[in-house]
């Protein structure tokens, strides 16, 4: 398992894919930041059902927020790229007929497809905390230009919240991976992973929308599907609702949502739903060549 | 042969992909160190019996045997000692020959890297084994399949149309490697479209056709070397006559301005006298000779794969 392990971490570390992916993420960690500085700087009110005052934005956008904002870069946008980078890994192999050399070689299917899922968990855990370093930074650089470098903020309880903050993250992330790498093992492509993951990351808050505006058993069913638990989880992240992306607090008040401990359960039955067939397919089916 | 190993044993082997009959109740056996080639037309379900032996593919019924393990349950221990490239050569193409053997190397363990090296110098590709294996042409990938297939040393190798791709002076490399490696105590399971190199090179043949063996044996056996009679006289039909009256000439045909008969080679002189004293006065009488090529169409009512 460890050799099966060391090759995915080449593979995946070899791969210009791999590095244009996090040099994207790091790039819109910075526009974001960029682009809400300026903002910042240009107008005093702004907001439609709720005022937001400049200096509240600003302020947002200090040292002291800097994790969870940049968490949220990463939970939206970063998905996206983790869902490339999943389906690619496994799609791969498929167009390229390596499957079935590495099928060979690896001492079994499941150990094969557990590897992969290991080293992918963990660059795409790296990937985070590359976009949440690199927030820190330029918020630092924000923070001290604003004359606000004082760092008592950062106690014990305040490294344990961005931690869990960065748990969380992670956590929003994975049903959609994992319903990427399931697509791409089920349909031997990586298109077939992306457009699953991206497919439903777009399609799912808009169907979920119709849903909430029709009547039972409708009405219900957004709350157990990713969209809506994702917004639960992310919600504890703390970030201030100035800059958070997404319904405000009072739409997602109107929703009735889950509480936090069963949107987390939710998220981990996708989770483990996507992945055991994944596996079992893998595990179960002829390999021939891909689409 | 008996004494032989058998080191791949097939039995009844079937794969049907939902109502198309891909292989239908093959019993092939491979003994150690022979070259066993493996014949067929295009769709004839040589790749999909190459998967089942490999483990990839799970029969409908019967089973793959190598090394004595069922490839369908339990595959491992088996495919470590075997090489195989699979249909053509698949590779990472972002990286390079050396870096795409590196991995395999590790994937399977205790692979020094002087091997690697090895491997590389022997397929000639000393020069380009740093470069991406996007850029090779298709000759140098099909060497570096091979290199691929003996990095792990196995004792059973499996090339699926070896010579693809590669220029005379690769397919006479090829060509000649195939039997050093049965001399070096490796079994080879070749299946080539190269007929003609197939019988230079095997010990044994099986044909299948639409999923079915239709022959197997030795390439004297397929060529029926001692056993086929041609001959040729003025008058055909007077010939054939005679040839019909002798109890141990049988299987009496017209082929390619031959009359072609089923007699012992030895026998050649017994069977001129006998003509002779029936009247009937041959022009021609050698032993039949014929190639692989030749048995392959007759036996499959094909071209040439």
């Amino acid at each position: 398992m460890t050799r099966l392990v060391a090759v995915e971490f080449f593979k995946l570390r070899k791969r210009m894919m791999t590095w244009v992916v996090s040099a994207l993420l790091v790039g819109l960690v910075i526009l974001m930041y960029s682009i809400l500085w300026s903002v910042s700087g240009r107008v005093t009110t702004f907001g439609e059902e709720q005022q937001f005052t400049a200096e509240e934005l600003r302020r947002a956008l200090f040292l002291q927020t800097a994790v969870p904002f940049s968490l949220q870069v990463v939970a939206l946008f970063g998905a996206v790229l983790a869902v490339i980078l999943a389906a690619g890994a496994v799609g791969s192999e498929y167009s390229w007929g390596t499957i079935r050399v590495v099928a060979t070689a690896a001492s079994g299917r499941m150990q094969l497809m557990l590897a992969k899922l290991i080293v992918l968990a963990a660059f795409i855990a790296a990937g985070a905390l590359l976009a949440v370093a690199v927030g820190v930074a330029y918020s630092s650089i924000i923070t001290w230009a604003n004359g606000g470098t004082v760092l008592d903020f950062v106690t014990r309880a305040f490294v344990r919240d961005q931690f869990y903050a960065y748990c969380r993250t992670l956590l929003v992330i994975a049903p959609y991976v994992s319903m990427a790498f399931a697509a791409a093992v089920i349909g031997r492509s990586t298109l077939a992973g992306v457009g699953a993951g991206i497919g439903f990351a777009f399609i799912e808050p808009l169907v979920s929308g119709l849903m909430r505006l029709a009547s039972d058993p409708w009405q219900d069913i957004p709350n157990y599907l990713l969209n809506a638990n994702t917004q639960v989880v992310l919600l504890e992240n703390d970030l201030p609702e100035v800059v958070r992306l997404g319904p405000s607090n009072r739409e997602l008040a109107e929703r009735d949502l889950n509480s936090p401990e069963v949107a987390t359960l939710i998220l981990v039955g996708y989770i483990v739903a996507f992945l055991a067939a994944a596996l079992i397919t893998y595990r179960r089916r002829d390999m021939t060549a891909g689409s | 042969m008996s004494q032989r190993h058998e080191i791949l044993r097939t039995e009844g082997l079937t794969k049907r992909f939902g109502r198309v009959t891909a292989v239908a109740d093959l019993d092939l056996c491979v003994y150690e160190r022979e070259v066993f080639s493996f014949l067929g037309p295009n769709g004839s379900g040589k790749s999909t019996t190459v998967g089942m032996i490999l483990g990839l593919i799970r029969p409908t019924s019967g089973r793959a045997l190598v090394f004595g393990a069922d490839m369908a349950s339990r595959p491992w221990p088996a495919l470590k000692r075997v090489g195989a490239v699979i249909e053509s050569p698949a590779f990472y193409p972002y990286l390079s020959g050396r870096d795409n053997l590196r991995v395999l190397a590790t994937m399977l363990g205790d692979i020094p890297a002087s091997r690697i090296d090895e491997m590389i110098e022997l397929v000639g590709l000393a020069d380009r084994a740093r470069d991406p294996y996007k850029t090779y042409s298709l000759g140098m990938k099909q060497r570096l399949g091979i290199a691929s297939t003996l990095v792990r040393d196995p004792e059973l190798v499996i090339l699926d149309e070896p010579t693809n791709g590669l220029d005379p002076a690769g397919t006479r490399e090829v060509r000649e490697l195939i039997p050093r490696l049965a001399r070096e105590g490796r079994t080879v399971f070749l299946c080539s479209h190269l007929l003609h190199e197939v019988q230079q090179v095997s010990d044994r043949v099986a044909i299948v056709k639409s999923g079915r063996l239709i022959a197997q044996g030795t390439v004297d056996e397929l060529l029926g070397r001692g056993h086929y009679l041609r001959l040729r006289a003025p008058d055909d039909a007077e010939l054939t006559r005679a040839l019909g009256a002798i109890p141990w000439v049988t299987r009496v045909q017209h082929v390619d301005g031959y009359v072609r008969v089923e007699a012992p080679v030895g026998r050649a002189a017994e069977l001129n006298r006998t003509l002779a004293a029936q009247g009937v006065y041959v022009s021609e009488l050698s032993p039949w000779e014929t190639d692989l090529e030749n048995v392959f169409l007759e036996l499959t009512g094909e071209e040439a794969p």
